[in-house]
């Protein structure tokens, strides 16, 4: 992996000593724990205004209360449905997208400039015209999302069929390999793992501006949910959103790593 | 592992691949097809009726939109606010995040303490900060700000690290061979060594850095900024203004980066790479 893969993933390969070491693993979770004492301490202490600096406990206080009654169930299971529907569009049609301007001369010659142009506008960027285009409604959340989802994967699968070696491509020709055959077995395995990588890019960039775009504009989602904690001044219930989207996309992130070593066994990531 | 040699491989193949289709597509003229064909739809759209024009900015009217904002002079200190900000952010998020990152690979226990907590408090989507921001420090620049100074400092953190513990164990040995001392042994052989790497880093900062200039100015209403005329121009419907400062944004970041990997080659000519 290229080191501009792995900031943008956020991975660290260089193994520190605690990490290695199976004794000085739970030396990890010292200093977040010591980072919550010190929260709880100064919350406690009163140095900041409450209504600038709530305590761990009281934001787990909301946490409950907001489990109670319900509402945040449906703020998350509306802003998961968003994303997976909008992830799962833009994804799979810019894998597709992606092989077939790799593959086809005609297909790049045709697009490959549009793309590449659209390309260089951040998704962010677009939220005021999506707006414009389809409203405040579901739509744009999830237009938005596919957007953002469709470049990255369509990018990631365009690049690394491209760079399948020609001699790949020579040998499935000298076996007489039929079109299907020469995508199931030379073309979907080789641009497995980078496809991936690029899910798990595509996936933290949806996630975002799906966050984003509900902070903007919404009637429902986890974002709203800050939103509103902002407008009337409930720091505890914005701290559990954070906490809560912060959770989601690490949470995201592990089961495409676990799906990484999954389904390619013969290459750790 | 060995791996580094193989990724710059990779990227320099990719390069090649890249430029050589760029070339094509000017060469074939097909690229056109597309975008012209595209532009023609939108067109007709935008005559279709006052509905339409609504949502479809014809192109007489997005080139009005252009004379109007830059003869009100908005336009110019738009660019200037959020270019101002994106470097700023750059400079202070992205040098703070180089010492961490220094700060870390030098002393272990720094690595243990600092390296769960970045880990930690990293998984919060940039933009989903925006709303605590604003609770604390209002809706301005300084919001604005701190949350383009993340953008810049998460990635460099981490491109400083990797970088810094990817250096040769060749290197390093070359070092004990001259009995150099630690700091000298740091600023002679391993900065150097890895400075080309953490290049890479500063790029990936500044690309996320404009992002996240450009998602601060939409979310904190009050100042200036790109991304607040943006604002203002969706709220009064102003499709024609949209469009041409969403191109806007595109080139810029586009030209940002061209000129970056441009400084990256001449600083770095030496490593003899591309």
């Amino acid at each position: 992996m290229s080191i501009g893969i792995r900031v943008a993933l956020g991975i660290n390969q260089a193994d520190p000593v605690f990490r290695r070491r199976n004794q000085l693993r739970l030396v990890a979770f010292l200093s977040p724990l010591a980072f919550i004492l010190l929260w709880w301490w100064v919350s406690r202490m009163e140095i900041f205004p409450t209504q600038l600096l709530v305590s761990p406990d009281a934001v787990l206080l909301a946490f409950l209360e907001l489990l109670d009654s319900g509402e945040l169930w449906e703020h998350l299971s509306v802003s998961l449905s968003r994303l997976g529907t909008g992830f799962l569009i833009g994804a799979s049609s810019g894998l597709l997208f992606g092989i077939l301007m790799a593959l086809s001369r005609t297909i790049e010659d045709l697009f490959a400039p549009l793309f590449q142009a659209l390309r260089q506008v951040p998704s962010i960027a677009l939220i005021p015209i999506f707006i414009l285009l389809f409203g405040i409604e579901e739509v744009f959340k999830v237009a938005i999302v596919v957007k953002a989802a469709f470049f990255t994967v369509a990018l990631a699968s365009y690049e690394s069929t491209k760079g399948i070696p020609r001699h790949y491509f020579e040998v499935a020709q000298a076996y007489q390999l039929p079109a299907r055959k020469l995508y199931t077995s030379v073309v979907i395995p080789a641009i497995l793992l980078p496809v991936l990588t690029g899910f798990r890019i595509a996936f933290a960039r949806s996630w975002t501006i799906l966050v984003a775009a509900e902070l903007l504009a919404a009637d429902s989602g986890l974002g709203h949910m800050m939103q509103m904690g902002r407008e009337m001044f409930r720091i505890d219930v914005v701290m559990v959103g954070v906490v809560l989207t912060g959770l989601i996309g690490f949470g995201i992130d592990r089961i495409f790593k676990w799906g990484e070593a999954r389904l390619i066994p013969w290459r750790k990531a | 592992m060995g791996g580094s040699q193989a990724d710059t491989l990779a990227q320099g193949m990719k390069m090649t691949t890249q430029s050589l289709s760029r070339y094509r597509f000017l060469q074939s003229g097909r690229g056109w097809l597309f975008p012209i064909a595209l532009l023609l739809i939108w067109e007709c759209m935008s005559r279709q009726s006052a509905e339409h024009a609504y949502a479809f900015a014809s192109i007489p009217q997005i080139y009005h939109g252009l004379v109007e904002i830059i003869s009100t002079g908005e336009l110019q200190q738009g660019i200037v606010a959020s270019l101002q900000r994106a470097f700023l952010g750059l400079l202070l998020g992205g040098f703070a995040g180089f010492i961490v990152g220094i700060i870390m690979t030098q002393w272990r226990v720094a690595d243990v303490i600092i390296g769960p907590l970045y880990h930690m408090l990293r998984q919060v989507p940039l933009m989903g900060l925006v709303p605590l921001f604003s609770l604390w420090l209002g809706n301005g620049d300084p919001s604005k700000l701190v949350v383009v100074c993340l953008s810049a400092f998460y990635p460099l953190v981490l491109a400083t690290y990797e970088s810094l513990y990817q250096v040769e164990v060749k290197y390093k040995e070359v070092g004990d061979v001259y009995k150099l001392s630690r700091w000298q042994a740091f600023f002679k052989i391993l900065l150097p060594a890895a400075l080309p790497n953490i290049f890479t880093g500063v790029s990936f900062a500044l690309a996320f850095a404009w992002l996240a200039t450009i998602g601060s100015e939409i979310l904190f209403s009050a100042g200036a900024g790109l991304g607040n005329i943006m604002m203002n121009a969706q709220a009064a419907s102003r499709m024609d203004i949209l469009i041409v400062l969403t191109v806007l944004i595109g080139f810029l970041g586009y030209g940002m980066n061209f000129i970056i990997q441009r400084t990256g080659r001449y600083f770095f000519r030496w490593r003899n790479l591309r």
